[in-house]
């Protein structure tokens, strides 16, 4: 095989792997969250007292991870209109709770709670607001 | 006559606790739209924070950036690493105050148009809006609705050139809000 042809061969290589990266990331979803192990577990007032105390290292510590969070339910909110299902988990702080916003296709497993009993919840911590916010939620027990 | 006096001064003492009543929410939903023909970029979060109070007037909504939702990886890393930089503005919040209050009234059920006015803080650009919403007010349950437009760049948002034809230059944000009394 002449050298311009082994050269043509391995540029159209290159080409065709490099178009298949660039569209495999272009149509990459955004990681299934329960399907990921946690990369920690706490208990609802753990977290709030790590946030309230140094909001900087909680953010360091907790943001943009999966964590599991074992708490009592203190609410559970199910909007019928959007099939959209929240837990709110009470942190023995009266001003701030762990507000857990779930997969729309969990909403049945949600229905399923019920409030002043214990649940650990797996999510993708967001941050603070008032609250803490855990995002892709789903039940782990 | 002394009756009557003391019966309005009563009166007064007791308003603002028959009227002081304040609304919330933690699980908001706030949702923009900012793609064009070429490409769909739709975000979600669904911890919006809301909360008025019906007697004031005073209303405020606040949500953390990484909370948004989006249908690619990519694009929920762009939004976050380019455009909105949550790591450095961690949160977005508006402050302001319904300026037709007289014209709704909680006790009774209804859709009523609401104007607000206020401070809309995005990416630590903070700037005057003033848009149109709705109230649904359902017994104890006020459901806050808005839509508008905000201009990408207003908020120091810079598109690259080379994106340009697939990000458009303003976001349609959409508001909603179920609010419950707070007792």
């Amino acid at each position: 095989m002449p050298t311009w042809k082994k050269i043509l061969i391995g540029f159209s290589l290159i080409a065709f792997f490099g178009a298949a990266a660039g569209y495999y990331l272009y149509n990459k979803k955004p990681a299934d969250v329960r399907r990921l192990q946690p990369d920690l577990s706490v208990t609802a007032n753990f977290l709030i007292l790590a946030f309230n105390s140094d909001e900087a290292a909680a953010n360091l510590k907790y943001l943009d991870k999966v964590i599991a969070v074992k708490g009592i339910i203190a609410d559970i909110k199910i909007d019928s209109s959007t099939g959209q299902a929240s837990v709110i988990l009470d942190s023995g702080d009266p001003l701030s709770a762990v507000t857990c916003s779930f997969y729309n296709d969990e909403i049945g497993a949600v229905q399923k709670l019920s409030k002043g009993t214990e649940v650990v919840i797996k999510g993708k911590c967001t941050g603070k607001l008032m609250d803490v916010v855990l995002n892709n939620c789903s039940i782990i027990q | 006559m002394k009756n009557l006096m003391i019966i309005a001064v009563v009166f007064f003492l007791l308003q603002p606790s028959f009227a002081q009543k304040r609304y919330f929410t933690k699980t908001g939903t706030v949702s923009f739209r900012a793609g064009t023909a070429v490409e769909d970029i739709d975000g979600l979060n669904k911890s919006a924070t809301c909360v008025f109070d019906a007697s004031s007037g005073d209303i405020q909504f606040a949500i953390l950036i990484k909370g948004f939702e989006f249908k690619s990886a990519l694009m929920m890393e762009h939004f976050n690493e380019n455009y909105m930089e949550s790591d450095k503005f961690s949160k977005s919040i508006f402050k302001g105050k319904i300026i037709n209050l007289d014209k709704i009234n909680f006790l009774k059920d209804g859709t009523y148009p609401v104007k607000v006015k206020g401070i809309l803080e995005i990416h630590g650009v903070k700037k005057e809006v003033e848009t149109n919403g709705q109230f649904k007010v359902l017994g104890e349950t006020v459901i806050a609705i808005a839509e508008f437009e905000i201009v990408l760049e207003d908020y120091a948002i810079a598109v690259p050139s080379l994106v340009k034809d697939k990000i458009s230059k303003t976001a349609r944000i959409k508001v909603n809000c179920s609010n419950s009394i707070l007792k």
